[in-house]
């Protein structure tokens, strides 16, 4: 029997237009305590606006947010800039502040959002830095970075948020091959760790080997969701089986 | 055409009277850096905030600072003096300077141009930096002020050299208004002493010493300032 966990993030009827092209039809997915749910799907389907719709980066035409059983009304100045604070981010490509160090990436946040004194928030960047292993990259500007570790600061910058839950969009899709393996063993500590996350990739290895859920996105509907056996070994419907055959076909091993 | 001695003549009277007038002139030149620094600084300060409003204002507030821009940068540096020395600011009964009016004048014009300068900077950084500062729950105006003005001022500065050597150059248009600054000076002395070529050609260099000077302590600034590792 499954265990029952307690809902942390929850998203009803997601919608957004672009013009006349609907890139999101009323996506809706529930998000449990400790969970990793991994959005897979062909690109331009939807994972990377459901994403920035789910902390209203992106402004949806419709659809709603809970975080811990408490309603996100976006219009709401205050209380949506304290919700984003809970909700870590991490992008595709990184967005790193180009005009700071990694260490004061990590500890703008903290100061200027969080009002953290600012030796304290010293102390927590520099923990942060650690754990992602970039001890020794603390003062470094983004450009002397590597993309790997580019993306490693910007896993610290939101955690150091101490957020509920981590949307985690497409996090290694910028970098060479080499990197994107200490990227993923950071997201697979977290997990370990007990974070809860959202995320979107393209590697439906790691997909399957840590996803607990994993949700197909094509077009800006969600097709099929379920356990990462359920998905690759017995996908209900016909693209679902379509997409991941072919993308078997392609990383083998997956 | 040999020279003569008369020319020597010539030259040796020229040489004094340059080395007579050079004390006035220069103190003219502290004038003439007070007028640009004034005006450079408030066209700083505006300049930011009709930028931000340009870049990121509701539809009415960016028409109005199109307007103003296009007023400040459409009408020309006379016509503004006298506008507001002998029309605005008596019609108001306010009581300002020559010299104040003048700075005034040349800041509200240069922020027309610096607002101008910081837009094309603000619109040339990634989308992904502001979305990153909002994702940490920053406001809008947290994320203006902490992530993209020190980004947007720092690519400014090459553009902000050359507005510095502009408004300099202008800053001599506020002889019209009796603003003692280097021009003034110059033509005061020389419309005295006949020694029309020495003076302006006098004036003329400390103008290019100044220009020097400034665009030189600027690229030492941006330098200073520069990201490491970072290039464009």
């Amino acid at each position: 029997m499954k265990m029952i966990r307690n809902s942390v993030l929850r998203v009803e009827g997601m919608t957004k237009r672009y013009g006349q092209k609907e890139v999101l039809k009323n996506a809706s997915l529930t998000v449990n305590e400790g969970e990793l749910k991994i959005l897979i799907g062909p690109s331009g389907g939807g994972k990377s606006t459901l994403l920035q719709c789910i902390n209203f980066l992106v402004t949806p035409d419709a659809g709603r947010v809970w975080l811990k059983g408490e309603e996100i009304i976006r219009t709401h100045k205050r209380a949506l800039y304290a919700y984003r604070q809970k909700v870590g981010m991490i992008f595709q490509d990184f967005n790193l502040f180009d005009h700071l160090t990694a260490l004061n990436n990590v500890t703008i946040g903290l100061v200027r959002v969080r009002g953290m004194h600012k030796q304290e928030a010293l102390d927590k960047a520099v923990y942060e830095l650690e754990r992602v292993g970039l001890k020794d990259h603390i003062y470094k500007y983004p450009a002397q970075l590597s993309g790997g570790q580019k993306q490693r600061v910007s896993i610290a910058r939101a955690l150091a948020m101490d957020p509920e839950v981590m949307l985690i969009d497409e996090p290694t899709s910028a970098l060479d091959p080499e990197l994107i393996s200490e990227v993923l063993a950071v997201i697979e500590n977290l997990r370990a760790n007990g974070m809860t996350m959202v995320m979107s990739t393209h590697h439906m290895g790691f997909a399957r080997e840590v996803a607990d859920e994993i949700v197909f996105l094509e077009d800006g509907c969600i097709l099929e969701t379920g356990t990462p056996d359920k998905i690759f070994l017995r996908a209900e419907c016909e693209r679902t089986r379509a997409f991941c055959s072919k993308i078997l076909e392609l990383y083998g091993n997956a | 055409m040999p020279v003569t001695g008369k020319h020597v003549v010539d030259m040796m009277e020229s040489v004094a009277a340059i080395k007579e007038a050079l004390p006035y002139l220069l103190h003219g030149s502290v004038v003439t850096m007070g007028l640009v620094c004034g005006a450079m600084i408030l066209g700083l300060t505006l300049g930011i905030f009709l930028a931000v409003g340009q870049v990121y204002g509701g539809a009415v507030l960016r028409s109005v600072i199109g307007v103003y821009v296009w007023f400040f940068r459409g009408v020309p540096l006379l016509v503004l003096l006298f506008l507001f020395y002998f029309g605005l600011f008596s019609l108001l009964n306010i009581n300002l300077s020559a010299f104040t009016v003048a700075a005034i004048v040349l800041g509200l014009i240069s922020s027309a141009y610096q607002s101008q300068i910081f837009r094309g900077a603000i619109v040339s950084l990634p989308e992904g930096q502001f979305k990153a500062a909002r994702a940490l729950g920053m406001s809008d105006r947290k994320s203006i002020f902490y992530i993209i003005l020190p980004q947007a001022l720092r690519l400014s500065i090459p553009a902000w050299s050359n507005e510095y050597s502009i408004v300099l150059k202008d800053s001599a248009v506020a002889y019209a208004l009796g603003v003692m600054e280097i021009m003034a000076r110059a033509h005061f002395v020389a419309s005295r002493t006949y020694e029309h070529f020495p003076l302006y050609f006098t004036a003329g260099g400390i103008f290019l010493v100044l220009t020097y000077l400034g665009t030189k302590g600027l690229g030492i600034l941006e330098k200073k300032v520069s990201i490491p590792g970072y290039t464009r």
